[in-house]
């Protein structure tokens, strides 16, 4: 097909609010994350070995009220984080890797959008797919609870509800931008993908290791400070010092969003 | 306290003015510089570079490194200059770079896009991140994608096009929402004549559909062909700007003149010549020949008799022509009007 001699049409639709424009970076990551065969597999494989005896135990058992200590120990589960490290490692791997090795980072910032848009909108986009794993399944099972509950202290239920959102928010989140930190440092998606992972096992391992020696080095795992962080917000006792749990928290999640962020401004750049 | 909205710089172009919000109304200057200075650690990439860039199809030339790109991110408010401005439709870069941005289009150089799409998916996301709703953008993403050629191939992975192809689709993403100004790095790098051709033309048309056009180029032949006007940068500094035209036209009154003979007979003609009327330029070709560029000579009637007297033959004689690589040439060297 050669030139097309029509030539050059104007367009004059109506452009849509700067603000809005970080949508489409979203609902972008979103779909193509869940076209993902392995983003599928994963999801399937986490709902069945995490949440499907729990969804089993309150269809067929029910309960009096929803139990705090209950929906806790789901987020407590080993098999949790590990799902959850896997995910965060396959959708966050290429969302800044594959267009530093397009170098389209250009193309985004030619545009009428800035820095923050763009990290919110990849980000966003990688805490929706996460929420499928870290907090729809929670929140359905709380809600399934409280549905099938036989007790009548329904707003002892609702809070627990209200925690348990707040807490599968949080592991939504929690691994997303220390992903996408590796994923801007490398321009190879494997490199990003098993980077990530490899980095919160490695955690793991250590503070398993060490953790018989000294209960603090279980702040350094990511499984064991998530689910200290989790049992907080369902105002249960934890073994880990709440500074420690927080420093920790800020470490895995705001030092990995400010180098992001440095990173791509200065790719904005062309730097 | 006011805003800089609220504030006329004085450094703004006369008969612009700053919308408060939109992308930038390009007025009879789309674009302008004023003492723009932009440095990356110690190297100066842009050195007080004023410039004021007209409507129509406009190149932009220097060897590497000039700046020509420092200018187009300095444009896009990439780049925060450590003085001066760069005004795009009357809006400065330096605080409403997020309107200028939204009409302007970018083709960039280097290879930028993301090969898992193909091309129909990225000029509609391109569209829809510069603000087109999904339907609209698909729409026009398929309009463009047929304006500058790319068929069936739209809906294969761009990872497996022809340097051509790519050319074609990096260059649909920057029209895609219809800016009123556009960027263009080397539109034609890597492509075959044909390709480079084609790409030409559509650079042609849309330019004739009322667009400010800055072509940024190596090949100058292209930008002859092509452009309106032309601007040629060096160390970050403006060397010459004009209309092609008056450019490659040669300055009025001087005379191009090319003598063969012996080398004592070239040496005297030049001698006797040069108390005649001005030479501009003397280059000898391999000893037996020379081309002058003169002024001042009158109809040329004299210098017939001075070379008959020198023995000298007249092998050209015609007002001065010349080509952009020439313009080019002189604007480093020096020579002529405009290298002077």
């Amino acid at each position: 097909m050669g030139v097309d001699p029509i030539r050059y049409r104007p367009w004059k639709g109506e452009r849509t609010a700067l603000n809005l424009r970080v949508y489409v970076i979203l609902k972008s990551i979103f779909r193509h994350g869940l076209k993902s065969i392995g983003v599928k597999i994963l999801l399937i494989l986490s709902f069945l070995f995490v949440y499907a005896f729990g969804f089993m135990d309150v269809i067929l058992f029910g309960s009096e009220t929803l139990d705090a200590e209950k929906m806790s120990s789901n987020f407590n589960a080993f098999n949790l984080t590990l799902f959850a490290m896997l995910l965060a490692a396959v959708i966050t791997s290429d969302l800044i890797s594959e267009d530093l090795s397009s170098r389209s980072f250009v193309l985004y910032f030619s545009r009428a959008i800035k820095t923050r848009d763009y990290l919110v909108g990849k980000a966003g986009g990688a805490i929706l797919i996460m929420s499928l794993l870290c907090f729809l399944p929670p929140v359905l099972l709380a809600v399934v609870s409280i549905l099938t509950q036989s007790g009548s202290d329904y707003w002892s239920s609702i809070k627990v509800l209200g925690s348990t959102m707040v807490a599968g928010a949080l592991a939504a989140v929690f691994f997303v931008p220390y992903g996408l930190m590796l994923s801007s440092i490398t321009n190879r998606r494997s490199y990003a993908a098993v980077g990530t992972f490899m980095s919160f096992m490695v955690l793991t391992i250590i503070s398993e290791m060490f953790v018989e020696i000294d209960p603090a080095w279980s702040v350094i795992g990511p499984a064991r400070s998530l689910s200290a962080a989790v049992d907080w917000i369902f105002g249960l006792p934890s073994d880990i010092d709440g500074g420690a749990l927080f420093a920790f928290l800020a470490l895995f999640i705001i030092v990995p969003a400010v180098v992001l962020y440095w990173r791509v401004q200065r790719k904005a750049v062309g730097r | 306290m006011t805003s800089a909205v609220d504030d006329v710089d004085p450094r703004m172009p006369v008969g612009e003015s700053a919308p408060e919000d939109g992308p930038p109304r390009v007025g009879s200057c789309p674009l302008s510089a004023r003492d723009l200075t932009v440095s990356f650690g110690p190297v100066i990439a842009l050195d007080g570079f004023s410039v004021d860039i007209p409507r129509g199809i406009v190149g932009l030339l220097g060897p590497n490194g000039a700046g020509k790109s420092t200018f187009i991110k300095a444009s896009l408010g990439l780049l925060t200059p450590e003085n001066g401005a760069v005004f795009v439709g009357g809006l400065d870069t330096r605080t409403q770079s997020l309107q200028i941005r939204d009409g302007v289009g970018y083709m960039p150089e280097h290879d930028c896009l993301v090969a898992s799409m193909n091309a129909v998916e990225l000029v509609s996301y391109f569209g829809m991140i510069s603000g087109m709703l999904a339907r609209d953008s698909i729409q026009r993403g398929h309009e463009v994608l047929d304006f500058v050629g790319i068929g069936e191939e739209r809906y294969r992975q761009i990872r497996s096009y022809s340097t051509g192809m790519k050319q074609k689709v990096k260059l649909a993403q920057a029209i895609v929402h219809d800016p009123p100004l556009l960027f263009l790095d080397e539109p034609t790098s890597g492509m075959d004549p044909k390709g480079r051709e084609e790409m030409l033309e559509l650079v042609r048309m849309i330019g004739s559909s009322d667009k400010t056009v800055l072509l940024s180029s190596h090949i100058l032949q292209e930008v002859e062909s092509v452009c309106d006007h032309v601007v040629i940068i060096s160390d970050g500094k403006l060397v010459q700007e004009g209309e092609t035209k008056a450019l490659i036209a040669g300055e009025e009154g001087v005379q191009s003149l090319t003598i063969r003979g012996d080398e004592g007979g070239m040496t005297r003609f030049v001698r006797i010549l040069g108390e005649a009327c001005e030479i501009v330029e003397a280059k000898e070709e391999g000893g037996k020949q020379m081309s002058l560029l003169i002024r001042g000579c009158g109809d040329g009637s004299q210098i017939f008799g001075l070379a008959r007297d020198s023995g000298v033959q007249i092998r050209r004689y015609h007002p001065e022509r010349l080509d952009l690589e020439e313009v080019y040439l002189r604007s480093f060297r020096g020579g002529g009007k405009d290298g002077s």
